[in-house]
């Protein structure tokens, strides 16, 4: 194992990464946070 | 050759993103999370062998009897258990692979985590299919259970040494995964059922089945997008703060240690009564709501639930139900806010500010249903439920603050059996108190007074553990040749990711 110490920056590319990683965690999230609000919003009503 | 599961085959090579890491536990944190809504399959399976309506067993059948019966249909009690063997076996199991886990690395334990909750709901699929009840709790209960505690826990140790800057934020983020895990399964549980159910079948084990394999994929996905970070490794541009701070400790206390410490044993208290405190009122939220306020959420005010008629009482339930459905929102809004804004104030301070906000909006809840505010009432319990999920998301960086991040995720583990303690005591409290009130003649919109006076009693107790945290003493501390020992035992060579 190197000991790298202080990080390189991650290049610019990892970027499109990190948003595809998100958008595939996130999508499903989002429409479970959805699907319950519309749920609660028997509450307000 | 190290196989592609090992520790040392997943050390980053230099320039990876750390921002990869926390989707990839979000992902295993979001299909363990589906656990608390297991009740969603409750109402059908209770009917899955006479399918419009339950066929009852006979009340002289014997408990064992009923294991096996495939002539008439499961109690809601009887599949209830499945939450006590989840609980029970997500503490246990994390404390006894913690220790596994710091040297296997995320992904061995990821990907076991995968085969216990996806194989463990597939086995419960077999089970439905042959109507065993005990191949569920085996499948689900036991097996999965040990898969959400390895599933829970193995992000944990690699995400706050690749944010060492922002601990809470990025465990928060992981864990808000297993508050929001619900909000994704119940519904798709419902849309899958209500696809595979027929004339002959309910469609819960077809929607296992389906389930099992999503899940089994989805933490595969997570485990092999875990990467960790070089030994002694540090963000781009970040300098660790030169100033001393007293409650942030930058040596490392051995797991075996670090059971035995003062520290381990008050923050073992701080989780368990606060976690008490919230999950007692997480599983009475839909009838305390409908028995504090009566007909007042349909504008007859005065009229009490028993008065009510049928069509009154659905139009209560379903506000009962969306009163826990927003309250689940907020848990994990709690989760990422407030383990986010700890790394600011400091662990401490934001669990002061539970305890002692918590007790005061605990206190108040009996008045706010004196006064009939209903607004008042929900608002005290989303800001508390804020809270509950904060404990659980703040607690990882609490404890590498204070016993040093070389064995943080296997200390994890072992205080989560505090979670396991809570999931009995809370509601056992909730619910005793408010029985023997209700026996005692006290009207049912009262009853739940003295539940929250204690429950409010429990946070001071929390609070007090919480103001008796000190720094751990010197001789806790691993030496600097045990910590290179330890270090040297998990070394390896970059890998090419």
């Amino acid at each position: 194992m190197v000991d790298i110490g202080e990080a390189e920056r991650p290049g610019s590319g990892s970027w499109v990464l990190v948003a595809l990683a998100w958008i595939a965690v996130g999508l499903p999230l989002l429409w479970g946070i959805w699907t319950t609000l519309q749920k609660a919003a028997v509450l307000f009503r | 050759m190290a196989g592609p599961l090992s520790r040392e085959r997943i050390v980053a090579r230099p320039g990876f993103n750390r921002w990869l890491v926390p989707p990839a536990a979000l992902a295993i944190h979001l299909s363990i999370g589906m656990a608390y809504g297991f009740s969603v399959f409750w109402l059908p399976l209770s009917r899955a062998v006479g399918i419009t309506e339950p066929v009852p067993c006979p009340d002289s059948m014997a408990f064992f009897e009923h294991l096996v019966a495939t002539s008439c249909d499961w109690k809601i009690s009887t599949l209830g258990w499945m939450y006590t063997l989840f609980f029970v076996f997500l503490g246990s199991s994390a404390a006894v692979f913690g220790r596994w886990l710091e040297h296997a690395g995320p992904r061995k334990a990821g990907v076991v985590a995968a085969f216990c909750w996806g194989g463990g709901l597939m086995l419960s699929a077999f089970g439905v299919y042959l109507h065993q009840i005990w191949m569920m709790w085996l499948g689900s209960g036991v097996i999965g259970g040990v898969g959400l505690g390895l599933g829970y826990i193995s992000p944990v140790s690699t995400l706050i040494k690749w944010f060492p800057d922002r601990r809470g934020m990025a465990t928060g983020m992981a864990i808000m995964g297993f508050g929001g895990g619900a909000m994704i399964g119940s519904p798709l549980a419902d849309l899958l059922m209500k696809h595979f159910a027929t004339s002959t079948s309910v469609g819960v084990w077809q929607t296992f089945l389906t389930l099992g394999i999503i899940y089994f994929l989805a933490m595969l996905a997570g485990a092999f997008g875990y990467r960790i970070p070089p030994a002694d490794w540090k963000p781009a541009g970040w300098t660790p703060p030169v100033e001393h701070r007293a409650m942030v400790t930058t040596r490392h206390v051995h797991v075996d240690q670090a059971w035995r410490t003062p520290q381990f044993r008050l923050l073992w208290g701080v989780l368990c009564l606060n976690v008490s405190a919230g999950i007692g009122v997480i599983g009475m939220a839909s009838p305390m709501i409908q028995e504090v306020f009566g007909g007042g959420l349909i504008g007859l005010s005065g009229v009490p639930l028993r008065e009510l008629g049928t069509a009154e009482k659905a139009q209560l339930a379903t506000i009962g139900a969306a009163f826990a459905a927003l309250l689940s929102v907020f848990n994990i809004a709690g989760r990422i806010g407030w383990a986010s804004l700890s790394d600011y104030i400091g662990r401490q301070r934001t669990y002061f500010i539970f305890f002692a906000l918590g007790t005061v909006l605990y206190a108040s809840a009996p008045f706010a249903g004196r006064i009939g505010s209903v607004t008042l009432f929900v608002i005290l319990f989303c800001i508390i439920l804020t809270m509950y999920g904060g404990g659980f998301a703040t607690i990882p960086a609490y404890l590498a603050d204070i016993f040093g991040t070389q064995f943080v995720g296997a200390i994890h583990g072992r205080l989560l059996t505090a979670w396991s303690a809570a999931g009995i005591l809370g509601p056992v409290l909730v619910n005793y108190i408010r029985e023997y009130q209700i026996e005692r003649g006290v009207p049912a919109a009262q009853a739940y007074n003295v539940t929250m006076y204690v429950l409010a009693g429990l946070l001071v107790l929390g609070f007090l553990c919480n103001l008796a945290i000190r720094p751990v003493a010197d001789r806790w501390f691993m030496s600097d040749t045990e910590v290179e020992r330890e270090r040297a035992l998990l070394r390896g060579a970059p890998s090419r990711a």
